[in-house]
């Protein structure tokens, strides 16, 4: 079977190929539904939230951070009575059980992206994450492949030593 | 059949196979879960670390620990580097310890037994309706006056914990068994009559210049083996002169591997030789003469006679020459340090042979000095001292009190993390069965909790308060602390905890003598006597609670043993030799698995896969023979042994090893077990099934390397699963490679 080594070399240039296409790139324009169909457009413009009240690590960590299910219920013990998707949350509250979200941005796990330094040289939310607070549900707006991150670093002066990210 | 290249595309297209190579290529759906915690605490921070200190319980040495909790999950187990009987170093066994907390066959609730006793057919209940069980039946004995018909049988516990069961036990009523299959009692009683401490002293391997060791295998599992590790390094390579370490043991070990010299004796005789070592000291006058005369009662090297190398080289098969000069190193390269253990005590005749060996410290004036023998002090919090062990003697006793009902019935076991069922002789599983309730406290179903009526889960060690007292101490006091470092992972609840809530449930004299509501609480009013000195210096008693578990536990280096007080004792004058069972041609050593132990870690997949590192074999169990005996035998690597002794057989695979002597056999114990979750059961065999109870023993221990066993090849091969030979060695520029006739010559 002499077929067999070049065509086991077929099979993992398609895995890797398909690696490259489908597997770590950005997902842009995603907008996936998530377990409670929050609004980001009602807390930002309609409340005035800044996004560290929520994101509470946004500035300090590496992650920005998931606001805890107590966090929610800060408010949401009193407001918004009747509204089902806000009765999820409460559910939550009362069982003391976390919510599954589903990740809207996510890097491939080659890259150590962290918050704070972005933060501190000045680079808003929005930047990367768009006009949140006209979104009804969180989307993806930047492609946030490689070229993307390397562009606006070039634009920025900032540095582009591979180890800055990939570490 | 045939298969073409078009079919084969056909297939690997359409199969899943294919399937699962594509879709692999994005990324897997639950990569984007992210769960937002119920409530957030303040040091919880996505991403970031928290490391937490705490005590490792997965052996009784008390390394300290420092945990990585990322999100509320235990990430990694490392040593604390602040702890001194560690000092940052931890062993396999102690970082495996994430694997007992997040093990897929952990008990998670209470369950009650439904089928036959042993069927292994249970139902889950609640809390409150297991504790009311345990209660109604404590109640029920102390109504008919039968509270010492309780007995409660734990792993060794030590500092509050200890003191929690002793008064639980007093207050109530009921007896305490303490399980350890590798129990040092030998050890200590020999200690205790040599040195005149209760307490195991501080070896100074450190400091030492010449290091003679018994067949203690302390690189591997002999007591506190990561403290003595840290001693070995400095030992070689932190002094000034590098030292010299000599092993003396009827088994090459990985320390005996390590040795400059590795004498093999015959099993049982190392008392025999430690006192002709005595015999040429004395004859050339290397001992100063008040201790020649103070070990002698007055009589002089003719006392020691029957000791001559000559007489000794007979009985060890050790040359009378190697005698003489091992006993000129030991003399005159001071300071000079003997130790013994594990297969010296494991015999008959154990107390002689430590015994002889620890005197030698005297011979050489190493007690109480640097690089020599040490006292430990006694505990800082008087009562809440190192664990106790009982020897395999108190066992008998209570196997005969569980069959014949005298002088009291056993109504009621308790049982923690303990398993007697797998490591015992098998007498004591069907005794064990005469106990009309059983109740276990312990977080996985072993083969002592598949027996049981009533499953109260423990939390694991990681999930509970407690403190630590370890034995051996490094010289001065020392107390670790042991923190929860993540939430119970399952429905679970701490030993000691159940306990008070089964006093306050009881009332009365036991409710008095614990009058605390948690353990938490306990520890924290025994802290207070360490407030004010030590190393943990704070102005108000809350700043130094924090201090106490920041740093992981408490000690002071000023507050060392004292001096020692015990004339050295006078060296008999007639040799104890050891008495085997069984009459086999081969002489079995067993040898607790430096990543298994006793059995305890064998439901840890890392350790399970962890090679052993001198034959590098991991998931099985060996025989370890000579490679020229077995040749003369007509077996191969791989052969499924039968080994027989009187009481049993069990059968495992040839490892052909170039330096064990041609009539010994060892092998590993820990596998063979029949319950303990899926990575432990049904692998290997339990080598412990061999050894019989002692005869004419001097110490009542379990002789666990005193049985001569029959090799019966079983016809069947099986591949071992070892490192050795997979990567052939290559040649480096410079350096030669031994030959390997050289080496199995």
């Amino acid at each position: 079977m002499r077929w067999l080594l070049p065509a086991l070399g077929v099979v993992i240039v398609f895995v890797l190929l398909g690696g490259a296409i489908f597997g770590l790139s950005g997902r842009l324009g995603a907008a996936p539904e998530q377990p409670v169909a929050f609004p980001h457009d009602v807390h930002v413009k309609g409340v005035g939230l800044d996004c560290t009240f929520c994101h509470r690590t946004a500035t300090t960590g590496d992650a920005a951070g998931i606001p805890s299910v107590e966090q929610c219920m800060f408010c949401h013990r009193v407001v918004g009575q009747g509204n089902p998707e806000i009765e999820k949350v409460r559910q939550a509250g009362q069982n003391q059980s976390p919510i599954d979200w589903i990740k809207v941005h996510r890097l491939p796990d080659s890259v150590h992206f962290t918050h704070a330094p972005h933060i501190r040289a000045g680079v808003a939310c929005a930047t990367c994450h768009g006009q949140v607070e006209g979104m009804k549900q969180a989307r993806q707006v930047r492609d946030l492949r490689m070229g993307d991150c390397v562009s606006c670093h070039r634009q920025n002066n900032a540095t582009t030593d591979c180890a800055a990210c990939h570490y | 059949m045939a298969l073409t290249r078009r079919q084969f595309l056909k297939v690997a297209a359409t199969s899943t196979v294919g399937a699962v190579a594509f879709v692999a290529c994005s990324t897997p759906q639950d990569e984007f879960l992210i769960q937002s915690p119920v409530k957030m605490p303040e040091d919880l921070v996505a991403g970031a670390d928290n490391w937490y200190a705490s005590v490792c319980r997965q052996c009784p040495a008390g390394c300290g620990t420092i945990v990585r909790v990322m999100e509320g999950r235990a990430k990694k187990i490392e040593g604390n580097p602040l702890h001194p009987i560690n000092r940052g170093k931890l062993c396999a066994r102690g970082q495996a310890g994430l694997q007992a907390l997040y093990h897929p066959d952990r008990l998670r609730g209470p369950r009650r037994r439904v089928g036959e006793r042993g069927s292994g057919q249970f139902e889950e209940i609640s809390w409150d309706e297991g504790l009311s069980l345990l209660l109604s039946r404590l109640k029920e004995l102390q109504g008919k006056g039968q509270a010492d018909t309780l007995l409660m049988v734990t792993d060794p516990v030590d500092g509050h914990l200890a003191l929690l069961v002793k008064r639980f036990l007093r207050a109530f009523g009921g007896q305490h068994l303490v399980y350890e299959p590798m129990e040092p009692t030998t050890l200590t009683t020999s200690l205790q009559r040599t040195f005149g401490q209760d307490l195991i002293p501080h070896f100074d391997l450190e400091n030492t210049q010449f290091l003679l060791s018994f067949g203690a295998d302390f690189l591997e599992t002999w007591l506190s083996p990561v403290a003595y590790g840290v001693g070995y390094g400095q030992f070689r390579q932190g002094n000034r002169r590098r030292g010299t370490l000599v092993v003396v043991s009827p088994r090459f070990s990985t320390t005996a591997a390590s040795a400059d010299e590795w004498i093999p004796i015959k099993p049982g005789t190392e008392g025999v030789l430690a006192l002709s070592l005595a015999y040429v000291i004395l004859s050339q006058g290397l001992a100063s003469p008040q201790v020649a005369q103070a070990m002698t009662g007055g009589a002089g090297v003719g006392a020691l006679e029957s000791f001559r190398p000559e007489a000794a080289s007979t009985i060890t098969g050790i040359p009378a020459r190697d005698i003489t000069r091992l006993a000129r190193d030991f003399a005159q390269q001071r300071p000079s340090l003997a130790i013994g253990g594990g297969p010296a005590a494991a015999q008959s005749n154990g107390l002689f042979n430590l015994s002889a060996v620890f005197a030698l410290n005297f011979l050489v004036e190493s007690v109480g000095q640097r690089g020599g023998v040490l006292n430990n002090p006694s505990p800082a919090i008087p009562d809440v001292g190192p664990a106790s062990y009982n020897s395999l003697a108190d066992w008998v006793g209570l196997e005969e009190r569980l069959r014949t009902g005298q002088p009291r019935p056993v109504n009621l076991l308790l049982t923690r993390n303990a398993n007697p069922v797998y490591g015992l002789p098998s007498q004591f599983a069907s005794a064990l069965s005469r106990v009309p309730y059983i109740v276990s406290f312990s977080s996985f179903m072993d083969e002592t909790t598949a027996k049981a009526d009533l499953i109260l889960p423990g939390h694991v060690y990681l999930e509970e308060w407690g403190n630590s007292v370890p034995n051996p101490g490094p010289g001065f006091e020392t107390i670790g602390w042991q923190q929860p470092v993540v939430n119970p992972v399952g429905d679970t609840r701490s030993f000691p905890d159940v306990l008070l809530a089964l006093a306050q449930g009881l009332g009365g004299e036991t409710e008095r003598a614990l009058p605390w509501s948690t353990f938490r609480d306990m520890l924290w009013e025994g802290a207070k006597s360490l407030h004010q000195r030590g190393s943990v210096r704070a102005a108000d008693f809350e700043s130094f609670w924090i201090g106490l578990l920041q740093r992981g536990g408490w000690w002071d280096t000023t507050a060392r043993g004292g001096q020692q007080t015990t004339k050295a004792p006078v060296l008999p004058r007639e040799p104890r030799l050891p008495s085997f069972s069984g009459e086999g041609d081969f002489h079995l050593i067993l040898f607790p698995s430096i990543s298994l132990g006793d059995g305890r870690g064998a439901h840890l997949p890392w350790l399970q896969g962890t090679p052993d590192p001198l034959t590098t074999v991991a998931w099985q169990t060996w025989v370890e023979m000579n490679a020229q005996s077995a040749q003369k035998m007509g077996l191969q690597e791989g052969d499924v042994l039968a080994v027989e002794s009187p009481v049993g057989v069990v059968e495992a695979l040839l490892y052909l090893h170039p330096a064990i002597p041609p009539g010994v056999v060892a092998m590993p114990m820990g596998q063979g077990h029949d319950a303990y979750g899926r990575y432990a059961q049904g692998r290997g065999a339990n080598p412990l099934s061999l050894i019989s109870l002692p005869k004419d023993s001097d110490n009542g221990s379990l002789a666990w390397a005193a049985t001569r066993v029959r090799i019966r090849k079983t016809g069947q091969r099986v591949k071992l699963a070892k490192l050795e030979g997979f990567v052939t060695p290559t040649q480096l520029p410079g350096t030669e490679i031994v030959p390997e006739a050289q080496v199995t010559r």
